[in-house]
């Protein structure tokens, strides 16, 4: 038998020195080791991401243009007729100092007419006639847009309460009703997206949770030869990290390919919807993709983990 | 130096008593056999010794560490006093043989220099630093349960605890793993606890034997045989 060199009776005492760099190592190489099923959470977790991307970028847009077509109402006022423009003008100063006006734009007689007269082609002489024979039958007007269609009862009625104002003529029954259409669209597709995001942690978590209960009879060895738990935990939370990172850039890229496409397409071909910009928000979903994969590869590793560790 | 006291250890599940009134001493630099049929009560005593479950009375006592009332957190720091060889060798099957005796030293923080020293004196003393960059599904029975010893001597502990060393290699490899227990056990004065129920085993080296029977201990003689 060989001799061994310099084996104590007692443990040597020594300074404990716990490298970081040796964790971050061994998530590598546990990764490399087991690559197929790294490839395979990776992809999931991507695949997931992906998927819940998709479907939040269709609520924004769809909200973005229910929007835009809530936005199309108006209101326009007539003031009495013959009005002295004084008058006219502090009725103007008036609307636009009320609440949930944006901007107000004046509207004459003599210009109503002429857009009345654009409108109805081929009857422009009765309309010149009328201008001539200083018979206009309008009066000024203001044509309002607001800024909070859930507040535009409260305008109307203000508008109403202002001395001078003859009519109010608005869509407010359009308008509520748009707006309660983009609320319960809005619920419901905020509804899916929960479920959706709900189901992908789930399946996330259990992808990530196959590749740690693989380590089960390691960490088993593990504990027997005195490793404390945070020493097994540590190298595993590194790989759902590092698993949640290359998921959100695979998923980030593919996102912004899908994204990219979809905007050249409707700008040249459904020139009817807007799309929003993924310059004003691929920054959010490269933190949300960021947040939900570090998140969920890190819960699904203490999950799986916290199980192995009670033996 | 290990100290069992009217150790009885009852299975909830089943109320099955797997240990009765359980009582000896193991002294410093002894190496003993505890032996027994299957259901004897060895794998109980071993899972006691590794703390991985406390008796339902009496009290254990290892290396000073009264196991019945050691705390969880300070499991870990427990085990490390122990070197446990197993006879499935629970050896890291995709690190190198190196990296499994370095993965032990790492554990209880040795710094790079001290493991890069030591390692190789450990895999050279044991006839495997030619083998020290094979994975253990490369190596025979044999040299994996030298390897797993290799492991468990990394930290020097006090006490090494082998559970059936030899169960999973041929005759000639039993014999030399038994030879270098006993070389620890004599070179270095570590107390040695071999778990087994092998006849030949016990009656072969001659050493003290403690034997179980359904869950008492029915003999322990220095030089005895497996009856």
């Amino acid at each position: 038998m060989n001799h061994i060199p310099k084996m104590q009776k007692q443990p040597p005492k020594m300074k404990k020195s716990y490298n970081p760099f040796m964790f971050i190592a061994e998530a590598f190489k546990n990764l490399w080791r087991d690559r197929v099923i790294s490839v395979a959470s990776i992809l999931v977790l991507a695949s997931c991401l992906v998927l819940l991307g998709c479907f939040s970028l269709l609520v924004v847009n769809i909200n973005v243009n229910m929007e835009k077509l809530v936005s199309l109402n108006e209101i326009v006022v007539f003031v009495d007729y013959d009005l002295p423009d004084d008058e006219v003008q502090y009725i103007g100063q008036k609307i636009r100092v009320l609440d949930n006006v944006e901007s107000v734009e004046f509207i004459s007689k003599d210009d109503g007419l002429e857009s009345m007269k654009a409108d109805y082609a081929g009857f422009e002489d009765v309309f010149d006639e009328m201008k001539e024979s200083g018979d206009n039958p309008l009066s000024d007007s203001f044509r309002i847009k607001y800024k909070d269609n859930s507040k535009v009862t409260t305008l109307d009625y203000n508008l109403r309460q202002i001395e001078g104002v003859r009519k109010v003529n608005n869509r407010l029954d359009l308008a509520t009703s748009l707006e309660s259409f983009k609320n319960g669209i809005s619920v419901i597709f905020i509804g899916f997206l929960i479920v959706l995001f709900i189901v992908s942690v789930f399946i996330i978590i259990n992808t990530i949770k196959l590749a740690v209960n693989s380590h089960m009879e390691e960490i088993r060895v593990m504990k027997y030869i005195g490793a404390s738990d945070w020493f097994i935990v540590v190298p595993y939370i590194i790989e759902g990290t590092i698993i949640g990172i290359f998921s959100s850039v695979i998923a980030y890229l593919f996102q912004w390919y899908i994204y990219y496409s979809l905007e050249k397409m409707v700008a040249t071909d459904i020139q009817m919807i807007e799309l929003a910009s993924f310059g004003d928000i691929g920054g959010i979903v490269a933190l949300a993709f960021l947040a939900v994969g570090i998140l969920t590869g890190v819960i699904g590793s203490c999950i799986s983990l916290h199980k192995n560790l009670q033996a | 130096m290990i100290e069992f006291k009217n150790v009885k250890s009852i299975y909830k599940r089943n109320n099955h008593i797997a240990l009765d009134d359980v009582s000896f001493k193991i002294d410093d630099g002894e190496f003993v056999f505890i032996v027994g049929h299957s259901g004897a009560g060895k794998t109980t005593m071993t899972k006691l010794l590794l703390r991985e479950m406390v008796p339902t009375s009496g009290s254990i006592i290892v290396n000073n560490y009264n196991l019945k009332k050691l705390p969880k957190f300070k499991v870990p720091k427990y085990r490390r006093s122990l070197g446990v060889v197993f006879q499935d060798f629970k050896l890291f099957p995709k690190k190198t043989v190196y990296e499994n005796v370095a993965f032990a030293m790492q554990v209880v923080g040795t710094p790079k220099a001290l493991i890069a020293r030591r390692v190789p004196a450990i895999l050279k003393s044991m006839g495997l630093i030619d083998k020290a960059k094979n994975i253990p599904e490369e190596l025979s029975g044999g040299e994996q349960q030298r390897v797993a010893i290799a492991r468990a001597l990394a930290n020097s502990p006090e006490i090494i605890v082998a559970d059936e060393p030899t169960g999973n290699i041929d005759p000639q490899m039993a014999a030399e793993i038994m030879e270098l227990l006993i070389w620890i056990n004599q070179k270095f004065g570590k107390t040695v606890v071999v778990v087994t129920h092998s006849e030949n085993l016990v009656n072969t080296y001659q050493h003290r034997v403690i034997r179980l029977d359904h869950g008492k201990v029915t003999s322990d003689r220095v030089g005895g045989m497996f009856e």
